[in-house]
């Protein structure tokens, strides 16, 4: 990992415009990532993680989603200012989405060759046989065999895992400096998913791409995560390096979700829960968003009398200060 | 194998092998999938029994032979002592109504037409003759037992949360007082935070009722907070069988260690040894002769390499169970 920032979001807020009201899908996050750095976003359902990721991607749905405030500084570019055609080439070349499920993300009935040699194309300015031959680096580079022979076959001809390496090797194709891998909720079987996390390790580590890795699995974020945001409905409640938060966890909502996951290496009768669930976000509290769910509310807390702002507890210890001032934290 | 008086379903060399054929009208049979192929086991009355293994390996099969929803190719399964295959029309009703299922996706499992109370009564309803004022009573006192409350019983699945639906799904498979429930992935479509509270949920409900449950899911922690015995699948068979405590704590087939390698850290200091599998789950078509599982094996013996070895579970400590040739082999 280096000082060098890829990417800085500042206050971002993404909100939609329906019928019911306003969804508040991102309300006023900071986050930055760092050059080699693997950046874990962690969340319930809805929490506003695909949403963080689309607003960077610049792909909020229109017309009812919007950015209504903030910066998300890129190269020193604001990418909030830029128009569809401008987002679209940072998109090709700086900042990739990658899919954890292949079966989604490759088309059925092109050929490896024709997916690969189409993404190739608007990077490299080449002949036919020079761009065959950059596709087959690449295959072979993901630790696909036989890459000369594997580069014609059409997705359904390959194992699971396999198509996995093509999705990696399509989202590296063009050199971006940033990856955005965006987890669905499907399980994979553990050795399928585990192949996928080393080969975005192994990207990582020859690219010094940064990624940021969207997940409901604290399994995933321990396995692969530098630093953690923890999200909240629409908010980032929490954020530190990853050894620090399992270490360290500061808010409530932190401290019970680590508790409530079962964990391979203990035993326990009954796992500790929390109750409720996370609010409508056309409806959010106010003050503090995790307030109906909070174990230990203080007055102040149930009365909303508080504004959520982060504070930085420990050097790069970020955690939401209504839930420090109302004494919830030490 | 180890026969307890306390089963509740007895399974002996079970087989289900599926015809694979060519061409749409011709049907000419080009070979057999073995889905699931001798596997032995018992569900003990009040347990979960947990199956695991990568897609494929044939969970879901065994789970079927066991629901009754399909014919076994050979093999017996019986019931509180009784061959399923021999079942009379009364006998085969009373045992449907036993046995309920609880599906991985709450989304799609409930009749989205139907309001939650008939949903949790069709089973009643189907299974027994019974008065509209004890269904109604049935119904709210179902609702009750997972958490949930008379009022919700008019509306529909579409206007609760992934976690009560799963819930209801729980409610409805309770309703004919079931002695064994099969838990296919219960857990995996919900989220973090309710996840604890569903699988609280199924352990109180199963301590109260000596329900059994026969429970799939990918995560291996969970299946540890779960189970009480646990069997590892590869290919249609078994290859370990015991525990959880020896499962997890002294796993002894290399199949078993690399599924455990391959479970996620639940700290980011505790990163495991990573046995990472080359290729895939071979054909089950034409798998393997001898051990299934020596193409992919980290270290197979010379005579594993040849073949000449048998499989079969030999009992490596009381209750723990292990395919012989990789007993023997060390
Ligand atoms: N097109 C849309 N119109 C209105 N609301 C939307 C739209 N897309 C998303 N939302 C809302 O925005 C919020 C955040 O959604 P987002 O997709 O970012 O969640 P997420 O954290 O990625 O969840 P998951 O883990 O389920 O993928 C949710 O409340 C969602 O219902
Ligand atoms: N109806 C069927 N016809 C042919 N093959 C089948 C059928 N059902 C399952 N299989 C095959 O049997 C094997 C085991 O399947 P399954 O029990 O669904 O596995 P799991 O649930 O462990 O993922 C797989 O190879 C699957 O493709
Ligand atoms: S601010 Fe108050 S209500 Fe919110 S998490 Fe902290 S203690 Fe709980
Ligand atoms: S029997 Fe031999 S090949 Fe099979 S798992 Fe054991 S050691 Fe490996
Ligand atoms: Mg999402
Ligand atoms: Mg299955």
């Amino acid at each position: 990992m280096s000082e060098e920032i890829l990417l800085k979001v500042e206050n971002l807020r993404t909100h939609f415009h329906t019928k019911t009201g306003i969804v508040k899908a991102v309300d006023g996050i900071d986050f930055e990532l760092h050059k080699g750095e693997t950046l874990g976003v962690v969340g319930e359902s809805g929490s506003g993680k695909s949403m963080t990721a689309w607003s960077i991607l610049g792909m909020v749905p229109k017309p009812a989603g919007r950015i209504e405030s903030g910066k998300i500084l890129y190269h020193g570019e604001d990418l909030v200012e830029k128009s569809d055609d401008e987002m679209r080439a940072i998109r090709g070349t700086g900042i990739c989405m990658v899919m954890q499920d292949p079966l989604t993300s490759l088309n059925p009935v092109i050929n490896i060759k024709k997916q690969l040699t189409e993404t190739l194309e608007l990077e490299y300015d080449e002949d036919k046989p020079s761009l065959l031959q950059r596709a087959i680096g690449l295959l072979s580079s993901v630790n696909i065999p036989a890459p000369e022979m594997r580069v014609t076959s059409f997705p359904h001809e390959m194992s699971g895992g396999m198509r996995q390496r093509v999705v990696g090797a399509i989202s590296i194709s063009r050199s971006p400096d940033i990856l955005i891998a965006d987890e669905p909720t499907t399980s994979l079987d553990v050795t399928i998913q585990l192949q996928y996390l080393k080969l975005l390790k192994d990207i990582q580590e020859e690219t010094g791409v940064g990624i940021i890795f969207i997940t409901h699995d604290f399994g995933i974020v321990a396995k692969m995560c530098d630093r953690v945001a923890v999200m909240y409905a629409g908010h980032i409640i929490e954020q530190a390096d990853v050894v620090e938060l399992f270490d360290n966890p500061k808010h409530p909502y932190t401290k019970a979700l680590l508790k409530s996951v079962p964990d391979l290496d203990d035993d326990v009768d009954m796992l500790p829960t929390i109750e409720g669930q996370p609010p409508d976000l056309a409806n959010t509290p106010s003050g503090c968003v995790f307030r109906d769910r909070c174990p230990n509310p203080s007055d102040d807390c149930k009365e909303g009398n508080i504004e959520m702002a982060m504070i930085e507890v420990s050097p790069g210890h970020w955690v939401d200060q209504c839930c420090v001032n109302c004494g919830e934290i030490d | 194998m180890a026969s307890t008086d306390n089963s509740l379903i007895k399974v002996n060399n079970l087989k289900k092998h599926y015809p694979v054929t060519k061409g749409a009208i011709t049907k000419t049979l080009v070979g057999t999938v073995k889905a699931i192929d001798g596997i032995s086991f018992d569900i003990n009355k009040g347990e979960t029994f947990s199956l695991v293994g990568e897609s494929g390996c044939g969970k879901t099969t065994t789970t079927k032979m066991i629901l009754m929803s399909e014919p076994p190719t050979d093999g017996i399964v019986q019931y509180e002592g009784s061959d399923m295959a021999e079942f009379t029309t009364a006998s085969r009703k009373e045992f449907k109504s036993s046995v309920q299922a609880v599906f991985q996706d709450p989304w799609s499992s409930l009749n989205p037409k139907m309001r939650v109370r008939d949903i949790i009564a069709e089973p009643i309803v189907t299974h027994e003759k019974a008065t509209n004022n004890e269904i109604q009573e049935r119904v709210n006192e179902l609702l009750g037992v997972v958490g949930m409350h008379p009022f919700h019983a008019e509306r529909y699945p579409h206007e609760f949360s992934g976690g009560q639906r799963q819930r209801i799904a729980i409610a409805r498979a309770l309703s004919t007082r079931p002695k064994l429930m099969v838990l296919d992935e219960p857990v995996s479509a919900l989220d973090v935070s309710i996840r604890a509270q569903v699988l609280n949920l199924l352990k109180e409900l199963q301590q109260t009722y000596e329900l059994s449950y026969l429970m799939i899911a990918h995560n291996l922690a969970t299946v540890k907070y779960m189970s009480h015995q646990v069997a590892v699948m590869y290919l249609g068979k078994i290859v370990e069988l015991g525990n959880p405590k020896e499962i997890f704590g002294d796993p002894r087939h290399p199949y078993t260690r690399a599924l455990i390698s391959a479970a996620l850290p639940s700290h980011p200091r505790l990163q495991r040894d990573e046995l990472v599998l080359v290729g895939e789950v071979p054909s089950p078509i034409d798998p393997p002769s001898n051990c299934v599982f020596r193409t992919r094996c980290p270290e197979p013996t010379d005579d594993c390499k040849n073949g000449n070895i048998e499989m079969g579970l030999i009992e490596v400590s009381p209750g723990h169970w292990v395919d012989q040739c990789c007993a023997n082999c060390g």
